[in-house]
């Protein structure tokens, strides 16, 4: 193992390393870091990275990869997860925008939250964001990608459920999670599916070989994930949702890393992609889909995170029409010019309507008219029509409601039938309860 | 100098195991107020025994003495865990009795003992007044499954005349009748369709984390193991049935939990659905799909456990009127207690940094190339747990906070450290699986004589399985478990 294998090995584990430090001191010795240690720490850590990141790419300039083998996570007979990472051309944009962004968020965020009740439990979950992202962006296997996916699914959820006080975060975080987890299939699915066929998940040395039908099946259970992941239509009802979370998280999360984990999966499995018409074909069509969708809802959004959300969601359906016709390094590179311009939008977001008062009074209250929208061309009875069907962002929260989660609930209460017993009460189940008993108290009397 | 070299022999350290915690409850007769204490030690005894006949076992063969040992430290844990208004002496003494039984179980190599020990670990939850539950279900379903499995045992006894487990490997004693008693058996113990209700009445009407340990012993599975898999081996066309069987109750109480509102019986489905996985990667008779059953069957174990205890720790701060179907802002008054909760939960449903991930992997990998479509239904099943698991977190912890009683207690120092071990192990076992994987993949060939009794008996008749299959490992000498423990 040479410098920047240990470099890399490094990069990936720090944060990762920061949020275990944290939450143990916190659990077992219920300390809680002041505001200070923690900005200092998530600076120190995310400056780390980003020299790190720095001296991959100077050392990437003379070789087209660097790959770190760990050896296996854990293995059966001849079934073993690799623990393999790999840096290449196309991972380490993914990776430098990780560490730049999560250490740009981290700073913002020390003033932004100051004095708020979560301080440590945003500055935690944003470690443990960044190691699942550079996991999955630094991994050399589907394996690893998938375990680094999750951890930023979880994260995501945590954060957008942050002001968990209010109950429709809480509500929005568990639509998200169970959009995640039903897409999430599709990865888990595809993975088991590439062992199957392939013996091997594994891109460091190439893409797993497979062919003809075997190929379609994965690429089309991989676009699932991605499409979950990126909120392409139909899945992207969730992501109006995800805004109530903080605004720097909203930031990371749905203008940089999160949103475009999914564009990242289909270049890496572009080669098994440009074996399947089909997987293509459908890779642009809803990507086009998402891009009308995102551009016609977005006209009719109320508030300004809500407009950037569908902003960055367009671009994103353009991305993956460049996927899925090819243009391999087009899409690269929109991913980075979408990423950081949504980034700062969203961190100025706060900020827009004190921009927007001051600009006015500067031109002493005359404002001039923004010119002619496209959508003015169209005749006035499907203009009303589009303005409605944006207003309820294309009906998609409602027809998986209507057609997926109701029905699932209807089949539940069907199946409770065979079972369904009153709620215990307090009286005829459990002896009285006892008074409340204060902390000083309970602690002494140990229980 | 005393010679001590005796205390390290197996039948010596086996009988502390087992006998110890029964010997404990005579003690708790004499000494009720300090019924805490003394069952923690008597635990704290046993899992040590446990530990050193792990440390003595030889590699490859020791499956059991790893199951003994998780068991005998949850129990541990957990009296350390109970809430002071459930730790009388009775409720202890319960548990004591149910972690003797289910150890002989697990070490036992004859007949009789293994129905004494299943007989003898539900005689609490049918008559201890702190455990026993109020509704019918649970005492039916653990009552038939003790009858059927009585008949089985006498059924066989009377053909072969012997209560030796390794002598009746591969004689299939009784043909189809014992098999099918056998199988009907494990069904209800286990909780699998169509008795699959009796799990969640239990958890909801019983004392929940005795109710958890009982259902963690995982009879139902241990019966596949041990009796069904090696006697069998000719039945093997049935095998499949149980697959099925187990993976229509992880589809149907997934989709079951996802309307439920109750606390408790949310969980007991999770838990149900979850270890009906178990039985499939068991029967799946792949490397991958057997090992990733077995460290499944611990993150089950583990996790539920811890589950159940931060529940009812909630119940005796909180009322036990808590309910899923609003939110109650708990995490504000008990934050340690949630972040345990969500860390057990996520574990449980296969978050990836922890050992549940390891196992569902495994899982679903092993199952995929003996039967695809349990290998793809199983994640469906999973990812429907995790949801409704996430709605019971977000239900109980999040949303506005509850107003109207005294600042509670977080979690308290015995409390969170216990807690603390707990999420520790899933965690850290997540980290570095191998430790478990490994060993529960040598294990593997524990379970598998009947396999290699099947293959020589059909030598040459056609019958092969894929590359990763455990009937391609090579042959060993007959494995007797009874050899080891002395019991």
């Amino acid at each position: 193992m040479n410098l920047f294998h240990v470099i890399l090995v490094v990069v990936v584990l720090g944060p990762g390393v920061v949020f275990a430090l944290f939450a143990l001191l916190w659990l077992l010795l219920a300390w809680t870091p002041s505001e200070r240690v923690v900005s200092s720490i998530t600076g120190l850590t995310f400056l780390a990275c980003c020299s790190g990141v720095a001296a991959l790419i100077w050392k990437l300039a003379s070789a087209p990869s660097i790959t770190v083998s760990l050896g296996s996570w854990f293995s059966v007979g001849t079934y073993h997860f690799p623990l393999v990472l790999m840096v290449d051309r196309l991972s380490t944009p993914f990776l430098a925008l990780t560490a730049v962004l999560s250490g740009l968020i981290g700073q913002f965020s020390a003033t932004y939250l100051h004095r708020e009740s979560g301080f440590l439990r945003f500055f935690l979950l944003l470690h443990l964001f960044a190691f699942g992202s550079l996991l999955a962006f630094a991994a050399g296997s589907f394996d690893l990608l998938a375990a680094g996916w999750e951890i930023v699914g979880i994260t995501s959820v945590l954060l957008i459920g942050f002001f968990h006080q209010r109950s429709a975060p809480v509500e929005n975080a568990l639509y998200v999670f169970g959009i995640y987890r039903a897409c999430d299939i599709g990865l888990l699915a595809g993975i088991v599916a590439m062992h199957h066929w392939a013996g091997t998940a594994s891109f460091a040395d190439g893409s797993p070989s497979l062919t003809g039908a075997h190929a379609v099946i994965v690429c089309l259970l991989l676009f699932l994930a991605a499409s979950g992941k990126a909120a392409q239509v139909p899945f992207s009802g969730w992501l109006p949702r995800a805004m109530e979370g903080p605004t720097p998280s909203s930031a990371i999360f749905y203008g940089a890393i999160s949103i475009h984990a999914g564009a990242y999966l289909l270049l890496r499995a572009q080669p098994l992609l440009a074996q399947s018409l089909l997987a293509c074909a459908l890779v642009i069509l809803i990507g086009a889909a998402t891009a009308i969708h995102g551009s016609i809802v977005g006209r009719a959004s109320a508030d300004a995170k809500t407009s950037l959300a569908y902003a960055t969601l367009t671009q994103v359906g353009i991305i993956f029409i460049e996927i899925g016709l090819g243009w391999r390094w087009l899409a690269v590179a929109h991913i980075l010019g979408n990423a950081t311009v949504r980034t700062m939008q969203y961190l100025r977001a706060p900020s827009m309507l004190h921009d927007y008062h001051q600009m006015h009074s500067a031109v002493g209250g005359q404002l001039s008219a923004t010119t002619t929208h496209i959508e003015e061309m169209l005749p006035e009875g499907i203009q009303s029509w589009l303005y409605r069907w944006a207003l309820d962002r294309g009906h998609l929260d409602t027809i998986l409601e209507r057609w997926v989660i109701a029905p699932l609930l209807q089949v539940s209460e069907y199946f409770s039938r065979g079972d369904r017993t009153p709620m215990p009460s307090t009286k005829t189940v459990c002896p009285a309860e006892p008074a409340p008993i204060p902390v000083a108290r309970a602690a002494k009397r140990g229980g | 100098m005393v010679p001590t070299g005796w205390l390290l022999h197996t039948p010596v350290l086996t009988g502390v195991s087992v006998i110890g915690p029964w010997l404990a409850t005579v003690g708790l007769i004499a000494y009720q107020r300090q019924a805490r204490i003394i069952g923690s030690m008597a635990a704290l005894v046993s899992a040590i025994a446990s530990a050193t006949l792990l440390w003595k076992a030889a590699p490859g063969e020791s499956l059991y003495e790893t199951l003994m040992l998780l068991f005998a430290g949850l129990t541990f844990g957990a009296i350390i865990l109970l809430p002071r208004r459930d730790s009388e002496a009775g409720t202890i003494a319960g548990l004591l009795v149910l972690l003797g039984s289910t150890l002989l179980a697990y070490s036992t190599g004859n007949l009789l003992a293994f129905l004494a020990a299943w007989i003898l670990s539900i005689i609490p939850f049918l008559s201890a007044t702190g455990l026993r539950s109020r509704k019918w279900r649970p005492v039916v379903g653990l009552l038939s499954s003790s009858v059927a499995i009585a008949l089985a045992i006498g059924f066989i006894v009377v053909r072969t005349g012997t209560f030796s487990i390794s002598h009746l490997q591969g004689q299939s004693p009784g043909g189809l009748a014992v098999f099918s008693l056998l199988i009907i058996a494990a069904v209800f113990r286990k909780g699998i369709i169509p008795a699959q209700a009796w799990v969640a009445d239990a958890a909801e009407s019983g004392s929940p984390i005795p109710t958890a340990l009982l259902l963690n012993g995982h009879f139902g599975a241990l019966l596949v193991v041990k009796l069904i898999v090696p006697l069998f081996p000719e039945m093997d066309r049935l095998f499949p049935v149980l697959s099925y069987l187990a993976l229509a109750t992880a589809i149907f109480v997934a989709i079951r939990a996802l309307a439920e509102n109750s606390p408790r019986r949310l969980l007991a489905f999770l838990a149900l659905s979850q270890s009906a996985c178990i039985l499939s990667g068991l029967e799946s008779r792949t490397a991958e799909g057997v090992t990733g059953a077995l460290v499944h069957w611990i993150v089950v174990t583990v996790s539920t456990v811890g589950l159940f205890g931060v529940l009812r720790l909630l119940e005796v701060r909180f009322g036990e009127n808590l309910s899923a179907s609003r939110h109650l802002g708990l995490a504000e008054h008990a934050p340690r207690l949630a972040v345990s909760f969500a860390v057990l939960g996520l574990t449980l449903v296969g978050l990836p940094g922890t050992l549940g991930f390891c196992s569902q992997d495994l899982l679903i990998s092993g199952t995929l190339t003996t039967h695809p479509l349990i290998g793809l239904l199983l994640p469906i099943a999973t990812a429907m747990n995790a949801v409704s698991f996430f709605r019971l977190f977000s239900r109980l912890f999040l949303g506005r906070h509850r107003t109207g009683f005294t600042v509670m207690a977080d979690a308290l120092p015995r409390e969170r450290w216990i807690l603390a071990g707990i999420v520790l192990f899933v965690v850290l076992g997540g980290l570095f699986p191998n430790v478990t994987v490994v060993e529960h993949s040598s294990a593997v060939d524990v379970i598998d004589e009947s396999s290699r009794t099947f293959e020589n008996l059909h030598r040459g008749t056609g019958y092969s399985g894929n590359n990763t299959s455990i009937q391609r490992q090579p042959p060993k000498p007959e494995l007797e478990v009874n050899r080891r423990t002395g019991t």
